[in-house]
């Protein structure tokens, strides 16, 4: 189990990324609403919206270019997002690729795995994963069952800090990670996810608009990235 | 000229394929992935995709010829093969997959042996196209 503190040092407890193939606003708010998906991603994904969602959910950018317009904002995203680890567990190897291909433009590092145990096995302290994208329809363990533990550490740690401070921010101590999940099959996963028991309320924000803008950006913008 | 020759070839080519809808923006996003850290990104992808899909449909064709047809694990393997497939772009091929499903999840035998013919079809036609593509491609590169 994850304590919230260990030797002095605070943990991040690592975001998980939902990414889902055909998803309605209604859908997507189910999603949301079961707590344990921050946002949702169609699957496949596009390289664009991987940076997008880890932006949005690593609170980077937000902070850091309020009120800016994003013209050089690529540029300032992969810095932001240089040096993330982020943790893919997806049962198909093409889309894994993929997705890491994505994730490497941006200088994350990148770990693989197949399966929701494999993933749980890196669990174990040290505790080193920014963010999770996380593939909630595979064959032993779904995804849902793999973020279980994630959102239990969470708890766990939250009543530790009840009350006290993040350390590096100044904060509330709250953990919460934000989990993005892969699906092609938004209907039962969602379905999942309600049966999963994950009812409380996460922040929502306008994924479909967030990704409108964000895909016009990086549309408009790709010739002055990764140089 | 060589060289401007095999360039226009690869040009008209890829449209083609796109034209034709055998590919959709998903293979823009692999090709939008590869640069000089990642030069072959496209190749490997692919690769990866076709013995992905060896596996797939060697496992579906075992699933349909032995006994008793089992549509939960028929269904699995399809949504593997989708998965692939349009991780890709593989427009015409996804969209096979996605019929195979429909009789799957109605339980339908005729339907699927049928529906899976379709798919092999197209898999093995976009796989012709892909490797002369990607060939010309090198080519072209080649003689840059």
């Amino acid at each position: 189990m994850l304590e919230g503190k260990q030797n002095g040092q605070v943990f991040k407890l690592p975001k998980v990324i939902l990414l889902a193939t055909n998803i309605t606003n209604v859908e997507l708010e189910k999603a949301k609403a079961a707590g344990f998906a921050d946002t949702v991603i169609m699957k496949p994904m596009r390289a664009s919206m991987a940076a997008a969602c880890l932006q949005q959910v690593l609170g980077i950018g937000k902070k850091r270019q309020a009120g800016k317009n994003m013209l050089n904002g690529s540029m300032a995203l992969q810095g932001l997002l240089c040096g993330k680890k982020i943790l893919v567990v997806d049962d198909n190897m093409v889309h894994q690729r993929v997705v890491a291909g994505a994730l490497k433009k941006f200088e994350v590092a990148v770990e693989c795995r197949e399966s929701g145990k494999a993933a749980l096995k890196l669990l174990q302290l040290p505790y080193c994963f920014d963010a999770y994208f996380m593939d909630i329809q595979m064959p032993e363990m779904n995804g849902f069952e793999a973020t279980h533990p994630i959102r239990m550490m969470e708890s766990k740690a939250n009543k530790q800090m009840n009350g006290g401070m993040d350390e590096d921010s100044g904060r509330k101590g709250e953990w919460h990670v934000p989990i993005l999940a892969m699906t092609a099959d938004v209907i039962h996963a969602t379905y999942d996810a309600l049966n999963a028991g994950w009812m409380d309320v996460s922040k929502p924000f306008e994924e479909a608009k967030l990704y409108q803008v964000v895909a016009e950006f990086f549309k408009s913008t790709r010739s002055n990235c990764f140089t | 000229m060589d060289r401007n020759r095999l360039h226009n070839q690869v040009a008209s080519m890829r449209r083609s394929l796109f034209d034709q809808g055998y590919l959709d923006d998903q293979f823009i996003q692999l090709e939008e992935l590869q640069d000089d850290t990642n030069p072959n990104f496209v190749q490997e992808v692919v690769t990866l995709f076709y013995n992905d899909s060896a596996r797939l449909i060697q496992n579906i064709e075992q699933a349909l010829n032995s006994g008793p047809i089992d549509f939960c694990k028929l269904d699995d393997y399809m949504h593997q093969f989708k998965g692939s497939s349009s991780s890709i772009g593989a427009k015409k091929v996804t969209n096979e997959c996605t019929a195979f499903r429909e009789y799957c999840n109605a339980e339908n035998a005729e339907g699927c042996i049928r529906s899976f013919q379709q798919v092999k079809q197209e898999y093995a036609i976009l796989k012709r196209k892909l490797e002369v593509y990607l060939q010309t491609v090198r080519q072209a590169s080649q003689t840059a």
